[in-house]
């Protein structure tokens, strides 16, 4: 029953699929739309070059965002998992700064930026900073103690230590941070659309339903839970394949 | 005749497509200590959890006074080997031995009582409110007998229970395990891969064989073991008797058959 | 002495927004000086801003206890029953990297704008990190456990209430940590586009009114809030799952 193992995910969804195709069909509304129609619809959105536009910008948004993010975050992260005092000083600052929820900080960017690109990338960047920091900061304390030791053994002097130790042991670490960075930045990129930007894909759905369109509408929601789900498992591959690659458990 | 307390008849049980255990019988009557050694890949755990009621046997019959075993009950108490993992790290040692008690339906009132003369006969009285966390390998086997004897079992099943513990310790519960079983007048099924331990402890040796061949039995020998109680780990251990059965398990294990 | 250093470097950052504030680096117009921010929070407070931290706050507990209350009986329902978590997690995977936020339309058009629609969102978004989480630790309850359980003869409930809760606690709570950001910025967000009256809705207008001191008093409230609520729960988690760290 080889067959019916791997068709198994698919058939609650299709199910559900199924039986709001039914129970849509027959009540027509501005609300909501069966799901053939918003499969139409995203046809017609492939078609015309709106998705690909809409999808680039997010995810052209998410990815830059998630770039500044990384390069502060592990620079940083570095830093303090290096320097014990550097970590307990910096401490109070970051539990005072990490709570403020990313989209408090949209009506700033908005008024610094204006709407656009540069708005949306930096809410993402400081969304996707803290956990990147902080992974990364806890990836370097992290070291296994006994490497360490093996590394005095070898009187290693510290650039050496740094490049063939303690950042090879952090590697896959690194990498389970990017994954959650992936996931944090993508969804920020969207609500910021949805919230306040112009573009990209959260705001395409907002005017469509504003348009009083559920189709197109409920299109781009099935699309981005697409975008978000393959990017997300793109992300979990890498991270696998580099750790085992670097022989860490997965 | 009383029916004897545990009956294994002609129960062979198969397990991912390979059979374990061959067509094995034999019957364990009221207040036995039956060990079963044997070599890896034999069978003896897999016997174990199908007289538990764990496994179901793929041919013949568990029977337990006469009934078929179908699935677990609480008249048979197992002792699992990795006792870490049998525990409840959120509850503390009376907690976890409360947890047999909770299921029995036992009324709250009389939970104290009964954890305290269980863990006192364990002798964890002074640690009821530990952590199993907070406690050694051997303490938390205890807690895990401790659980076991709330059940007011009538059977007992260990799987190779001191197997993860150091030699000291291992000796000391062997002693212990050995008094609470006669105190209470237990009946127990006792596997183990340490021959010795299987001498010591036991009224019978069951040997089981691994790959017996087809159409023959996995259960090789059953040996009595016809050294007096009292035993000691000093004196019994150079009774002549004992030093004979040693050598006839050994030979069994290395050649893997029994002497004749 | 980590601490005197902590909040050395605090005041050392606070004295560089006062630096880049009143020496123009950053104009005014985005960067108020901390006084006007200290003076617009204090101003607010005992005007508006108060009633907004409390609507906002309210909205976010509001959700995230429905939202945590659902996910663990729904997870639990799901996580003790293999056969549930083969056919249905799948699904449920697919549901967990899209934005709560992305429902806000669908929920406008159901819904319409109002209080009710936010909290519906703020909910349903909310619940998936816990129900996720209660799965998690349901299916991860370690099989020798489950043997014992058998052995013990335990009936289903007695099984989810003394083995499958306490062991999927630890995901639980973190779960519930999860949903608390979510709910938290679900809330905002929902302020924002059905300009329901709360701190997500002043701080839009402050930015759309250019008052700049009135954004960054909004913006420090959101990060109390979102400190004051995580800290509470940070301890909960501590005493409720004290038998870890022994």
């Amino acid at each position: 029953m080889r067959w019916l193992e791997r068709l198994r995910p698919w058939i609650f969804p299709a199910l559900l699929l199924a039986l709001a195709e039914v129970v849509l069909r027959q009540r027509a509304s501005d609300a909501l739309a069966p799901p053939s129609a918003a499969l139409k619809s995203f046809v017609g959105l492939v078609a015309d070059g709106a998705l690909l536009q809409a999808t680039a910008f997010t995810l052209g948004a998410a990815a830059l965002g998630l770039l500044v993010a990384s390069v502060l975050g592990v620079i940083l992260g570095v830093l303090l998992g290096l320097s014990r005092r550097a970590a307990d000083w910096s401490e109070l600052s970051v539990e005072l700064l990490r709570p403020v929820p990313s989209v408090a900080l949209i009506p700033l960017a908005m008024l610094v930026f204006g709407f656009g690109l540069r708005m949306e990338v930096a809410v993402v960047a400081f969304a996707a900073f803290w956990p990147m920091l902080l992974l990364t900061q806890a990836a370097v304390r992290q070291v296994d103690p006994r490497l360490l030791e093996v590394s005095r053994v070898l009187e290693l002097g510290p650039w050496d230590r740094a490049l063939k130790i303690v950042l090879p042991a952090c590697v896959p670490r690194l990498f389970v941070a990017l994954r959650l960075g992936v996931a944090i930045a993508l969804v920020v990129a969207v609500t910021v659309e949805i919230a306040a930007n112009p573009n990209g894909m959260g705001y395409a759905m907002m005017i469509a339903q504003q348009s009083l369109d559920p189709a197109q509408m409920l299109a781009w929601l099935g699309w981005i839970g697409v975008v978000g789900f393959v990017v997300n498992a793109g992300a979990l591959a890498l991270q696998q394949s580099v750790a085992r690659r670097m022989g860490a458990a997965p | 005749m009383a029916a004897s307390l545990l009956e294994f008849d002609r129960v062979s049980i198969h397990l991912g497509g390979r059979e374990i255990l061959s067509p094995t019988s034999f019957e364990v009557g009221r207040g036995e200590f039956v060990c079963i050694v044997g070599p890896s890949g034999c069978g003896k755990t897999t016997l174990l959890r199908a007289a538990a009621g764990l496994l179901k046997a793929g041919g013949g019959a568990v029977r337990h006074s006469g009934q078929p075993v179908t699935a677990p009950s609480r008249e048979i108490a197992f002792v699992f080997q990795d006792y870490g993992r049998a525990l409840l790290p959120w509850r503390s040692v009376s907690g976890n031995v409360a947890l047999a008690l909770e299921a029995a339906g036992l009324p709250r009132e009389q939970h104290a009582a009964r954890i305290a003369s269980v863990l006192q006969k364990v002798g964890l009285g002074a640690h009821a409110q530990k952590f199993p966390a907070q406690l050694s390998g051997g303490m938390q086997q205890r807690v895990q007998i401790a659980r076991c004897l709330a059940q007011t079992p009538q059977l007992l099943m260990m799987d190779e229970p001191f197997g993860a513990l150091d030699a000291l310790t291992r000796q000391g519960l062997q002693d212990e395990v050995a008094r609470l079983v006669r105190d209470e007048g237990l009946t127990v099924l006792f596997v183990t891969h340490d021959l010795e331990e299987a001498i010591y402890l036991g009224d019978r040796v069951i040997m089981l064989q691994a790959h017996p061949g087809p159409g023959r039995p996995s259960l090789a020998r059953m040996l009595p073991v016809d050294i007096p109680y009292p035993r000691d780990q000093l004196a019994t251990k150079e009774h002549p008797r004992f030093l004979a059965l040693r050598r006839e398990l050994f030979a069994f294990i290395e050649h893997g058959h029994a002497l004749a | 002495m980590s601490r005197l250093g902590s909040v050395a470097v605090l005041g050392l950052l606070i004295v560089l927004w006062w630096a880049a504030s009143h020496g123009g680096w950053i104009s005014r117009v985005f960067l108020p000086t901390p006084e006007a921010t200290l003076a617009s929070l204090e101003e607010g407070l005992r005007g508006e801003l108060a009633g907004f931290t409390l609507a906002t706050t309210t909205r976010m507990l509001q959700g995230w206890l429905l939202a945590s209350l659902a996910g663990v009986a729904l997870g639990a329902l799901i996580g003790i029953s293999p056969a549930a978590r083969a056919w249905l997690l799948p699904t449920l995977e697919f549901v967990r990297p899209l934005p709560a936020s992305a429902l806000l339309p669908l929920a406008i058009a159901l819904f319409g704008l109002s209080a009710g629609m936010v909290l519906a969102v703020v909910t349903f978004g909310a619940m998936w990190p816990v129900l996720l989480a209660t799965v998690h630790g349901f299916a991860a309850v370690d099989p020798r456990l489950q043997e014992v359980s058998r052995c013990l003869q335990l009936s289903r409930g007695a099984f989810v209430f003394k083995l499958g809760l306490p062991n999927a606690l630890p995901d639980i709570l973190a779960g519930m940590r999860l949903s608390l950001t979510v709910s938290l910025i679900v809330s905002v967000v929902g302020e924002m586009i059905a300009s329901q009256p709360g701190l997500g809705q002043a701080i839009l207008l402050a930015a759309r009114a250019f008052r700049a001191s009135e954004l960054f008093a909004g913006i420090v409230l959101l990060g109390l809030i979102g400190f004051a609520s995580n800290t509470l729960l940070s301890f909960t988690e501590r005493r409720l799952l004290r038998w870890q760290t022994l």
